[in-house]
């Protein structure tokens, strides 16, 4: 706080002259016990209001002494104010205070106590909620994946499919697979030639099924593949089919052999014209 | 012998050096009841008080009546006297000039204490002149009063004397608040110059 200023305000003045509210009085008290500049100053604009009452010094009749020096009781000390108990007097005025200041406090930390535990179950449901919503999420997802990879699949064999030319046969399996049964999609323009196994056994690591086409009576490989569970897969194989008068499917060693093996001869069907 | 330390006070208050170690005696003495010692403070402070009363009453009688309660109000509540808050002349003079004006107040016959007119303000003095004791001290500070611009001497006497507010004083001398704040913290700064020269 300014000191300086707040004495040039002329609040000192006001408060000299009686001239203050309550609460500014209480304020000029307050601060000239703090700050002694004000109290000096105060303790200055006093003496010279003092003056100032000394300047208009009227001497009062002597009755007026004469009647207070008979009114007044002297020789009996009024010390009994000052030494009276105070313990008594601290105990009746603060102990309401101190109840109520504990009553306060208490209600306080309750309402606190109860707030946090309304926000704990708050957080706990959200947590629950939560849990819930990404178990779902993660659900979606996984069915986002596999319409996503299926969709794929058919896009790629209708790619094999919608090109012109490209012709559809059906491989059903022999004794060795009854079950078996496979579509081959050959292209004889682009050369291309894909499979898609709908049903085949399963081989062991070490062996691939392997694809010939059948040029004038004389196998020639097409490619290998795996006999895979996923439908719909559409496996493109790597060979170059120009001329090819039926397919033929045997069980080879991985990696494919450049002759069949003919005791493995799964299927054969003609190209159709 | 009793008198000599309130001799020795008085010396003190002459000239204007508060002594806080012969009041706080002087008050201790009170405190015990000493009539000496109220004696001393009634001779000291009475006429000062009175002048005050008067000022604000205007009256010889009803301000006589008033300093003898003045003075009982001082002697019962001298326990409230707190020496770290203000002077005792101070605090006495706040009692005086508070009860003066609530009495005026509470009657309500005549409005606010108006400013006094020369006549008067003579009749005072030649009156405080013709007091058996005239005290030159006394005559030493009206002089340097009179030194006092007359708008500031008129705006004091209408607060301290009339009870009148910053506010009550504006529109009574029809200025503006501030001006009457300005010419009130003016009028005590240059007495205090006044009194120290």
């Amino acid at each position: 706080m300014n000191v300086t200023e707040y004495i040039a305000s002329g609040i000192l003045e006001s408060y000299v002259m009686g001239a203050v509210s309550d609460q500014e009085r209480r304020e000029v008290e307050c601060l000239s016990s703090i700050y002694p500049d004000i109290r000096h100053e105060l303790d200055q604009l006093s003496e010279v209001l003092e003056s100032y009452a000394l300047s208009h010094s009227v001497e009062p009749p002597a009755s007026v002494k004469a009647k207070l020096l008979d009114q007044l009781d002297f020789d009996k000390p009024v010390r009994e104010t000052i030494v009276r108990p105070m313990p008594v007097n601290l105990e009746t005025t603060s102990s309401p205070t101190f109840r109520i200041t504990w009553v306060v406090a208490a209600s306080m930390g309750l309402l606190l106590l109860l707030f946090s535990f309304f926000l704990l179950s708050q957080l706990r449901t959200n947590q629950k909620v939560l849990a819930t919503i990404r178990i779902n999420n993660n659900k979606m997802q996984a069915e986002m994946r596999l319409l996503r990879d299926q969709k794929t699949q058919t896009e790629h064999t209708l790619a094999v499919v919608r090109q012109p030319g490209t012709r559809t046969m059906e491989l059903r399996g022999n004794e060795k697979a009854p079950q078996g049964t496979m579509l081959v999609f050959w292209n004889s323009l682009t050369k291309q030639v894909a499979v898609q196994v709908q049903s085949l056994p399963a081989l062991p690591a070490d062996k691939q099924y392997q694809l010939w086409s059948m040029v004038d009576g004389k196998p020639v490989d097409a490619g290998v593949f795996d006999a895979t569970n996923i439908p719909d897969l559409v496996q493109r194989l790597n060979r170059s089919v120009a001329r090819a008068d039926a397919f033929a499917v045997t069980v080879e060693k991985k990696g494919g052999s450049p002759t069949p093996t003919f005791s493995t001869l799964l299927a054969l069907t003609p190209v159709n014209a | 012998m009793k008198f000599s330390i309130f001799g020795s006070l008085n010396i003190h208050l002459v000239k204007r050096q508060s002594s806080l170690v012969s009041e706080s005696v002087l008050i201790e003495k009170l405190t015990q009841r000493d009539q000496q010692a109220f004696q001393w403070l009634y001779d000291q402070y009475s006429p000062a008080l009175y002048g005050v009363v008067l000022r604000i009453i205007r009256d010889d009688e009803q301000s006589s009546d008033l300093l003898q309660d003045i003075f009982v109000k001082i002697w019962k509540n001298l326990d409230a006297y707190d020496a770290s808050k203000g002077r005792l002349f101070t605090w006495m003079l706040n009692i005086a000039r508070n009860t003066a004006i609530d009495s005026l107040r509470s009657r309500k016959t005549q409005p606010f204490a108006a400013i006094r007119t020369d006549e008067e303000n003579v009749h005072i003095v030649d009156r405080q002149h013709n007091t058996e004791q005239p005290n030159p001290d006394h005559i030493g500070i009206k002089e340097i009063v009179n030194q006092l611009r007359p708008e500031r001497k008129q705006l004091i006497d209408l607060v301290y004397f009339g009870g009148y507010t910053h506010e009550e004083a504006a529109e009574e001398l029809n200025l503006p608040l501030g001006t009457v704040k300005t010419r009130v913290r003016a009028a005590l700064q240059e007495l205090k110059q006044l009194f120290k020269s």
